[in-house]
Order: C-alpha cells, then sequence, then structure tokens
C-alpha cells in the first residue's frame, strides 16, 4: 500500500470547481495586487482567529520580519525563540537586525517556560514561542511573563491556525502574531502566503503600510517598507478553502486519535503527543518519539510510507547558528528529540485502512527491534 | 470628437482568451508542485535567453529582486549604495532593507541617474550603485560602469521597468554583477500577481541567490546561511511562460505606439516637452511619459481625466522630499532636475493593447486643453 505524506491531488478533487472558479474571477477583475479578495479573506480569517485585525502578507517569513520591524525590534537587541522550528523564526530576527537567543524545548516540543527567566538579558527585546505541530504554548503564562519584563510577545502559529491552550487561541495573545498559509499548512494557499494578526489599530495599520513599500497611499511614503502582498490569488483560493478548515482539523484529530489508540501498547518505546483536556491541538504534524528511529523511517519507506523529521538539525547547530556561539550540548532536550522523532501521515485525506497499515507495520518494526 | 475610455490597465484585453494559462494552472494545482516547481526552473531557463544571460532566478517581486542581489554581492550594514532620485520607492527601500544606505544622484533631462554626478556623491562607505533603467529607458550604463571600475563599486541594475531595453545594442540588467526585473501586472512582462527575477552571468551569485531566495537552505535540512523566503510563485510562473514568447512583439508595439504620439506631438512644440531622444539606445516605453509647464501640468491631468483618458503622474512627490525620510537629511533643492520633472511630468497609456484611434484621442484632449 502506498501511504503519501500530503494528498494534493485529493484536495483539488474535493474542491476543483471552486478553484478554478476562484482563480478564473481574479483574472477577469484584474485585480491581482491587494484586490477584493484579499480584504475578504482578511476579514474571514480575523473572524476565524478570533483577533480585531488580520493583514495578508506574502510568507509566513515576511510575516515575522513585519512584526519585529512594527514593534521596533532591530540592530543590537535580543529575541528569544526555540532551536527545534523551522529556520524562518530565527533567520527573521537576524534580518531584523537582532540576535536570535534560543531555549529548550519541553517534551512537548515547545519552548520551556522554565528556562525563560535565566535567558533574559538587558538586551533582549521579545519572545518568539513557536506553537510547533499544531500544539500552542501556554499562553496566559508566557504573557504575564512578559508583561512582567516588559517584553513583547510575537507568536509563531506558522503550524498552528486555530489551536488553543486554556481557550486562549493561537495568534490572539501576542502584540503581533504570524501565520503561514504555505502549501503545506493546515490552511493552505496554491503558493507562498502568510497572515498578521493583531489586536491593536496602530500595530495593523503598519502592517498594512510596511507590507506595501511604507506608502499610505500611491505617492506619500510614511517610512521605508517592503514588498510583501498576499497575492489576490491566493486569496481567492484561500477563501474557498478557509470554510472547510474546521472539517479538516476535525479530520487530523480523528486521525491523531486512531494512532494514540493502535500504538498505546508500545509505550513507553513510542512516545506520542499527549492529549491534554486544556489544548486543542490542529495536529499540522503528528510526531513521535522513539529509539531506531532512521531503521524505523527506513522499514516504513520500504513499505511505501512516507514519512518526514521536522527537524533532523537544530538552528543552533546549522552553521549560521553555530556563528551565533552555540554548539553541540547547548540545548539537550532539542537534541535528542532531533534523534527520536518521526512525523508519521495526519492530512484529512487519510483514509482508515492506510493509519491501520501504518500502525501495523510500525508494530511489526518493533517487534523485530524488541528490547 | 466623441468622448473615449482610454484606460491605463490593459489586463482584461491581455488576458481575455486565457484557457490555456487555466488549463496549465489546473495541472500544477492537480500536482501540489506549488513551490519551485517545474514551470518556475522553464520560466528562468526562457528569462535567461531572452535577455542573454547564463542565469535567472525567479525571486517573489522585483523589490526583492534588487535586495536580494544586493544582499548576494555582500553589500549590508554600514555600506552606501548610489541610486537616481527619481525612482520608485522600492529601488531606496531595497537598499535599506539590507541595512544600507540610499545616496541619491540628481536625474538626466531621459530621466534615469545622470552618471556624471555619480563621482561627487562616493564617499569611504560606498559599496554600490544601482543605477534605475526608469520608464523604460536604460541608464547611461557604459560612463557608470567606467566610474564604477575606477572606484572599485558593484553595480546592481534595476531593470524593473526595463525588460529588453539595450544600450548599444546590450541588454539592461546584464551590464554589472546582477540586474533585478519586476514582473508586477503592471509591467511590460507581467504575471498575476508579485513576482520578480534577477540575471547575472557570474555562478557565485546564481549559487547565493538560490540559497537567498529559499531559506538559505543547500538541501532540505541543511542551512547554508540564514536566507530570505522570496520564491517566483509556480503558479505566476505559469502565466509567465505563456506570455514571455511574446515579449518582443509587446516591447515593439509599445514602441511604435511611442513612435505615434512622438510624431503628433510635433505638432505642441513649445507646449509639450518630449524627454531627450537619445541616438544608440532601445527604450521600451514601460512608461510615456512628457512634460508640460508646472503651471498647468494638474490642470492638464484633471483636463484629461474628465475626458474619459487615464492619464498618470509618475511620481509627484520625489523620495527625497518624502516625509517619512526625512532621517536622509535631504532638503528641497538637492536634486533640482528630479523636483522640477516631479511638478511637471505627466503619463499617457502606451501598452500593447492600445488601438491606433485610442493613441489619436489622447492626443487631442492634449491639443484641446492648449487651444484653450
Amino acid at each position: 500500500m502506498k501511504v503519501p505524506y500530503v494528498d494534493f491531488s485529493a484536495q483539488f478533487n474535493e474542491l476543483k470547481t471552486e478553484t478554478l472558479e476562484a482563480i478564473q474571477s481574479v483574472f477577469q477583475k484584474g485585480d491581482f495586487i491587494l484586490g477584493d479578495a484579499v480584504s475578504e479573506f482578511e476579514n474571514r480569517f480575523a473572524h476565524l482567529i478570533g483577533v480585531k485585525h488580520a493583514i495578508g502578507v506574502a510568507n509566513g517569513t515576511d510575516a515575522i520580519v513585519l512584526a519585529l520591524k512594527i514593534l521596533g525590534v532591530g540592530s543590537g537587541d535580543e529575541v528569544i525563540t526555540v532551536p527545534n522550528s523551522w529556520i524562518s523564526t530565527a533567520a527573521a530576527i537576524a534580518f531584523a537586525g537582532a540576535t536570535p537567543r534560543f531555549v529548550d524545548v519541553e517534551f512537548n516540543q515547545l519552548i520551556d517556560l522554565n528556562l525563560l527567566e535565566k535567558s533574559i538579558t538587558p538586551q533582549t527585546k521579545a519572545i518568539i514561542p513557536v506553537h510547533l505541530t499544531g500544539r500552542c504554548c501556554n499562553l496566559p503564562a508566557l504573557r504575564r511573563f512578559c508583561d512582567d519584563r516588559k517584553l513583547f510577545l510575537i507568536e509563531d502559529c506558522a503550524q498552528s491556525v486555530t489551536s488553543s491552550f486554556d481557550g486562549f487561541s493561537a495568534g490572539t495573545v501576542g502584540e503581533v502574531n504570524c501565520f503561514s498559509l504555505h502549501p503545506l499548512k493546515n490552511l493552505n494557499a496554491a503558493g507562498d502566503a502568510g497572515m498578521i494578526t493583531t489586536n491593536s489599530d496602530e500595530y495593523a495599520a503598519r502592517a498594512r503600510t510596511l507590507r506595501n513599500h511604507g506608502l499610505i497611499d500611491r505617492d506619500n511614503a510614511s517610512e521605508w517598507g517592503f514588498n510583501s502582498r498576499l497575492d489576490t490569488i491566493q486569496a481567492a483560493v484561500l477563501l474557498t478553502r478557509i470554510g472547510k478548515l474546521n472539517d479538516w482539523v476535525h479530520a487530523r484529530r480523528k486521525n491523531a486519535a486512531k494512532y494514540r489508540h493502535g500504538l498505546k501498547d508500545l509505550a513507553p518505546r513510542v512516545q506520542m503527543p499527549e492529549d491534554a483536556h486544556s489544548e486543542w491541538n490542529t495536529y499540522h504534524l503528528f510526531v513521535i518519539q522513539c529509539d531506531h528511529r532512521n531503521l524505523l523511517r527506513e522499514h516504513l519507506t520500504k513499505q511505501g510510507i512516507s514519512t518526514k523529521i521536522h527537524y533532523p538539525i537544530p538552528i543552533h547547530l546549522q552553521p549560521p547558528g553555530i556563528k551565533l556561539g552555540y554548539s553541540k550540548g547547548s540545548f539537550p532536550v532539542t537534541e535528542q528529540q532531533a534523534e527520536r522523532i518521526l512525523s508519521l501521515p495526519i492530512h484529512q485525506y487519510l483514509k482508515n485502512e492506510q493509519i491501520d497499515y501504518i500502525i501495523d507495520e510500525i508494530k511489526i518494526f518493533f517487534t523485530k527491534h524488541a528490547g | 470628437m466623441q468622448k473615449q475610455t482610454v484606460r491605463y490597465s490593459y489586463l482584461r484585453q491581455q488576458f481575455d482568451d486565457c484557457d490555456e494559462i487555466l488549463q496549465e494552472i489546473k495541472t500544477l494545482v492537480h500536482s501540489g508542485k506549488f513551490t519551485l516547481g517545474p514551470p518556475v526552473a522553464q520560466f528562468e531557463k526562457s528569462f535567461a535567453e531572452l535577455i542573454g544571460t547564463k542565469h535567472a532566478i525567479g525571486v517573489g517581486s522585483g523589490t526583492d529582486a534588487l535586495k536580494l542581489s544586493l544582499k548576494a554581492a555582500g553589500v549590508g550594514y554600514g555600506d552606501e549604495v548610489i541610486t537616481a532620485a527619481n525612482t520608485f520607492i522600492a529601488t531606496a527601500g531595497a537598499i535599506n532593507e539590507i541595512g544600507a544606505r540610499p545616496v541619491f544622484v540628481d536625474a538626466t533631462p531621459y530621466y534615469t541617474i545622470d552618471a556624471s554626478k555619480i563621482k561627487a556623491a562616493i564617499t569611504s562607505k560606498t559599496k554600490a550603485i544601482m543605477p534605475v533603467h526608469y520608464t523604460g529607458e536604460p541608464a547611461d550604463m557604459v560612463e557608470i560602469m567606467s566610474v564604477a571600475k575606477e572606484h572599485g563599486l558593484i553595480v546592481i541594475e534595476d531593470a524593473c521597468q526595463s525588460i529588453l531595453a539595450n544600450v548599444e545594442g546590450k541588454n539592461a540588467g546584464t551590464f554589472g554583477l546582477a540586474g533585478g526585473f519586476s514582473l508586477h501586472p503592471l509591467k511590460n512582462l507581467n504575471v498575476w500577481g508579485d513576482a520578480g527575477v534577477i540575471v547575472t552571468n557570474s555562478d557565485e551569485m546564481n549559487e547565493r541567490l538560490r540559497l537567498l531566495r529559499n531559506h538559505g537552505l543547500r538541501d532540505r535540512d541543511e542551512i547554508e546561511i540564514f536566507g530570505y523566503n522570496s520564491r517566483l510563485d509556480s503558479i505566476q510562473a505559469v502565466v509567465g511562460n505563456w506570455l514571455i514568447k511574446k515579449t518582443h512583439e509587446i516591447t515593439a508595439r509599445r514602441i511604435a505606439n511611442a513612435n505615434r504620439y512622438d510624431e503628433l506631438f510635433h505638432e505642441l512644440e513649445g507646449k509639450v516637452f518630449m524627454p531627450c531622444r537619445r541616438e544608440n539606445v532601445k527604450r521600451v516605453y514601460h512608461l510615456f511619459e512628457f512634460e508640460v509647464d508646472e503651471t498647468v501640468r494638474d490642470d492638464l491631468y484633471t483636463h484629461l481625466r474628465d475626458r474619459g483618458v487615464e492619464a498618470k503622474i509618475h511620481y509627484p512627490i520625489p523620495l527625497f522630499l518624502q516625509p517619512g525620510l526625512k532621517h536622509l537629511g535631504y532638503k528641497s533643492g538637492d536634486f533640482p532636475a528630479t523636483e522640477k520633472q516631479a511638478k511637471r511630468v505627466i503619463t499617457l497609456p502606451v501598452d500593447q493593447h492600445l488601438e491606433s484611434d485610442q493613441i489619436t484621442y489622447c492626443f487631442e484632449q492634449v491639443k484641446s486643453f492648449f487651444k484653450k
């Protein structure tokens, strides 16, 4: 049996007519740059997240670059984030002229709040927690921590559209928050796309200016800006999908429950993300942690099952991270997880028999690698 | 003469019959190869062939094309980059984005950077020159390259408005270390959203640019440098692939339209001032701009708009006088030619879909204004 990691073809078939009509309607109007579909999608997205403003930008990386710029974080400042994220979080900080400072994560792959305090220096200006894999960090605790120390909170929600913790939704608690709508995300465009969310009128206005060359109208520039706009075509595609997201998330959660049930006998050799009542995990990824990870992956590949590793080399051990002064041993949990994590297919088009097949193959592997 | 509407944007006519594009997009969406998919590689190959460079790299926008080129060339914090005072904000914005400082130089009577004034703007911090091939008019590249060589400066060309413009047969974008192009919906070669391309003959630049546009990734897991996310969308590349074959034809139509305007406007000599038309260059008329006395410009603009001609002003407030950019320390009087042009210029539609009676109509409306 073949189990692909993602299934774009299935998604296309689900919304075939809608997608093509949406694209066609944009080119018929010709409003390719910041057209009607962009503002319509922004409204829908703000409503979905439960935030006052949503501003469409070119991609998730740019969303972080703009967020830092809006908050005035730049040269000489330090920004705290995690080393187990996608490279963009740290790169965006570096491009803002600031220095990324990493803090290790917990078993759940999210920032370890207990380690925050000792990472703060007089130069620290902001914290960017990453809601990795579809799990939302402890937002009320992070908010309190930042308020007490007068730091900005910027949520990296690239993997966590509609995730929440204790009723606090990802993208509603930080001053300015960042989403990616890349083709591989739960809510995905047909190309690069990103969003910024904020409850502040002032920050929203700055985001709109900054994404469009710093222009307040065609002829007047209020500051240096960027060219980072959500394409109208992508907004039109996203509008056909946003109404489906809730169903897709439920399908992903159902798949996760199926894995959890099917693999529970392999504990503690195979560790799975726990499902706490206080959180709404949207399962962008379903990550298991185990020994013999590479062998397991090889076995699954041989059986036609496609898996991924998010991510095998932590940022602090990549050349630009080493330049920041980090080395092996700097973040033991992250480093250990990099050897043990494996992302299983979790997308909304998986069939029950495919999940059963994956579970069986994992069991077969561990029977061979008993002990 | 009966009232007509001469619209500025021609996107509706341009994509009137585009079932082919939609079919290709359908295939792409089905395949899911959205990020740097096969249409991007195909477009890059065609673009390099069109311009005549070894490499072409698709990126997110024209602005990013300039930003990434500067970054790849090693320009950054504390450096100064010399550019034209009369450009669109994106040129200077790109310089600012990588932490460098834009240093302006005044414009020639044909709206490009005045090469004779570059030397005076060079300081110990100057790292690069970014000439702008503005309106489709190529800058004086021979002179600029010679100044750059003498002072050991990098040249990155802003060719966003000037695809297939040339100086003595050599294309805009091919003189310097790299050239940035925009494929924005209003450009001569355009797609359905933001997109840009960089051309270069340097293998080293090509390699660095490909890393920089895609998070600095050597492969999926290994990061060589901190990079950006600035990719040409595969969907946009599909549109680009469809249109790129027509670039020469589009260019020829625009030039023919401009020549027709030039002929007609002879009649208004002394009232309408055409920019100096140099020999030995090919201008591709992204914009058809001319000047009138500053006391009548705004009235002419209103007159044309009232009569259905969608005239434009590119741009009424020069960058160095923008309130948001005050910190650069420039003031009125620093760039007299640019300042004067900003008060005098007006732009008429010149695109490839313009009909010959629309050109006549536009001209007649300018003429009727001066009769009053």
